[in-house]
């Protein structure tokens, strides 16, 4: 593996995604950082690990089970003393798919729901990656990347 | 045509002279020497004008002329007589004889009362074509009003009409309905209190009446979607005679224009997804997550590849289903399709993919089947999807069974699978696009949920049906029957 990508210290993060592919590539992608990756491929799947592991940083994607599955799960999540304060950020294709406001409620939303940030889908692994390293802190990635 | 004339006189020389000078004046003359034979010729022919003597052998003049009178009111009447003296004459005209005739007369005196009667008549007959002229005209103008009172009220529309007072001076039932109004509730009253806080209180401002700007706009109650439009309404001159509003209910367009928008959603979101996952394995493999080995990407470019299946099997059933829906009428098969060729050529068509899966086939015909009703490529299409579902949704080494018999309804077609069935309170939604159901059993199943609502078109266009059972894992049974 390439020294030179791992971030210092050993995060772990968790994907949850319905889509099997996006979750392999987003565990290559992490895992070729240093990152421990941890995948879950829905609501059920997310809480059995959740009662093991804990992740110092949770992305969710929205639409799964039901179209606002990533709400409900990251409420659950939310109420757990043990997730207070670990980051929870949400991945949606809605506002670009319905085109309506989803941005302008954003901040209510975020209240509400106490996620750390809105990606809208489809979302490089790059800017996941800033993401990622502004919740959790780590060297910026050099500039267009490798 | 000759006027017609009925002279009556017991006096063979007036009878003859008063005939002779008529006639050559161009009139139709008949003769009568009493008060029978006058009655005789009354009772076969017509007149214009009947003159008679007041003294007559059987019956006097008068009891004549009051016959005449009642039996033909047309005949235009003259008294001639010998007693001339006014009592006579004023007692004949209360009994309704037209003109007087004293005799003895002069040809003029007699032609000059013919033409009188004569002109008197034309005036008659005019004035009555006028009267009956009119009243057909009102009769019409009564069956024109109902006419349009009873269409305007069965209309589905909405319709209040206001005058130039702002009173609502009509409203429909349909009107009536949508402003929560009992029958004959509006009527009469100020438009502006009466529309007030309802559903067409917008409309109030379009309808004052020194507002002559006409207004649209949409207007919901509960689930009902109103489009309503105020006008005013102008006579010939171009003067306002009051302002109209309509009302048109639009809910089942709306809820048209809203499935469109929801399935545009849905569809934009199954074509993104194939492209996010599409986007992440070439990053990965750009950024060599995985060292610089390709050995490594294999599984990714496996995961690409179907994706990319996936996206072209999505395209072809929207086609597919645009198709059905531009078509709506079933084409007319130049020959019906054959089943047994047809069945046979979509299970080879998944032979290969059930083997991987330790799926088998099997395929049951009855000998004699009726002819199926669709076109051939409708049937591969609609058994491509029921073989396909029944071997992608199947457990492994489980087994498809496509059976084809003659019902008591037609050709019937089934596919039974052994796989892992489908929950009973997802069935009424089989068939709507994209309907897929998330199960842990179908996590991994490649499908767009857009098969069996091609199916069920395809079979529905065509007079059949779809019949679904299932228990979840044990299998399910998917049966098209198409009537003979």
């Amino acid at each position: 593996m390439n020294g030179l990508k791992a971030d210092t210290g050993k995060h772990t993060l968790l994907f949850i995604d319905d889509d099997p592919v996006f979750l392999e590539a987003q565990k290559a992608f992490f895992s070729a950082r240093g990152y421990t990756v941890l995948t879950a491929g829905g609501t059920d799947a997310a809480l059995e690990l959740l009662r093991e592991e804990t992740p110092d940083l949770i992305l969710v994607d929205l639409m799964m089970e039901h179209t606002d599955s990533g709400f409900r799960l990251a409420r659950r999540i939310r109420r757990e003393e043990r997730f207070r304060g670990t980051p929870l950020v949400m991945l949606s294709g809605v506002a670009s798919e319905t085109g309506i406001g989803f941005a302008r409620e954003r901040e209510a939303l975020r209240e509400w729901s106490h996620l750390d940030d809105f990606l809208d889908k489809p979302v490089s692994a790059h800017r996941l990656l800033a993401v990622v390293r502004e919740r959790l802190g780590g060297p910026d990635e050099p500039a267009g990347g490798r | 045509m000759a006027a017609r004339i009925l002279v009556v006189d017991d006096e063979p020389g007036i009878l003859s002279g008063v005939c002779e000078i008529l006639t050559l004046e161009g009139y139709e003359v008949d003769t009568a020497d009493c008060g029978r034979r006058a009655q005789e010729l009354l009772s076969l022919g017509s007149y214009d004008v009947a003159l008679i003597d007041y003294r007559l052998p059987d019956v006097d003049g008068l009891t004549l002329l009051r016959s005449i009178r009642q039996r033909c009111p047309e005949v235009m009447t003259c008294m001639i007589t010998a007693y001339a003296n006014i009592e006579t004459a004023v007692f004949a005209t209360r009994q309704g004889v037209d003109v007087f005739l004293p005799k003895p007369f002069s040809p003029d005196d007699l032609l000059g009362a013919v033409d009188t009667l004569l002109g008197y008549k034309k005036l008659r007959d005019e004035a009555g074509e006028l009267r009956a002229a009119h009243a057909a005209s009102l009769r019409e103008l009564a069956s024109e009003k109902s006419q349009t009172h009873s269409l305007v009220a069965s209309l589905r529309d909405g319709v209040l009409a206001v005058n130039r007072e702002g009173e609502i001076v009509l409203a429909n039932r349909a009107m009536e309905e949508m402003l929560g109004a009992a029958a004959g509730d509006l009527l009469g009253r100020q438009v502006g209190p009466a529309l007030a806080g309802g559903v067409l209180a917008p409309a109030v401002a379009a309808l004052d009446p020194q507002n002559p700007a006409p207004a649209v706009f949409e207007a919901e109650r509960g689930e009902q979607r109103l489009f309503v439009t105020a006008s005013g309404f102008y006579d010939d001159e171009g003067a306002l005679l009051g302002r109209i509003v309509t009302a048109v209910d639009i809910s089942s367009v709306r809820r048209m224009a809203l499935e469109k928008a929801r399935f545009t959603r849905t569809l934009v979101h199954e074509l993104r997804a194939p492209l996010g996952a599409l986007k992440s394995i070439v990053e990965v493999m750009r950024d060599r997550s995985l060292g610089d080995d390709l050995g490594s990407y294999l599984s990714f470019l496996d995961r690409a590849d179907e994706r990319i299946d996936g996206l072209g099997e999505l395209i072809s059933d929207l086609l597919s289903l645009s198709r059905i829906e531009h078509e709506g009428a079933p084409r007319q098969p130049d020959a019906p399709a054959d089943t047994p060729t047809v069945v046979g050529e979509v299970v080879e068509l998944w032979r290969d993919r059930a083997a991987a899966r330790s799926v088998g086939i099997e395929v049951d015909l009855a000998p004699e089947l009726p002819p199926c009703t669709i076109p051939a490529d409708d049937l591969r299409t609609l058994l491509t999807n029921l073989v396909g579902n029944a071997v992608k949704y199947n457990r492994a080494s489980g087994s498809v069974t496509v059976q084809a018999v003659r019902s008591g309804e037609g050709l019937e077609i089934a596919v039974r699978d052994t796989g892992i069935g489908i929950e009973p309170g997802n069935l009424p939604r089989l068939g709507e696009e994209f309907f897929r159901e998330k199960r842990t059993e179908t996590r991994g199943v490649e499908g767009n949920g857009l098969g069996l609502a091609i199916v069920k078109r395809l079979v529905e266009r065509a007079g059949g049906r779809l019949a679904v059972r299932s228990s979840p894992g044990e299998g399910s049974e998917f049966r098209v029957i198409f009537p003979c």
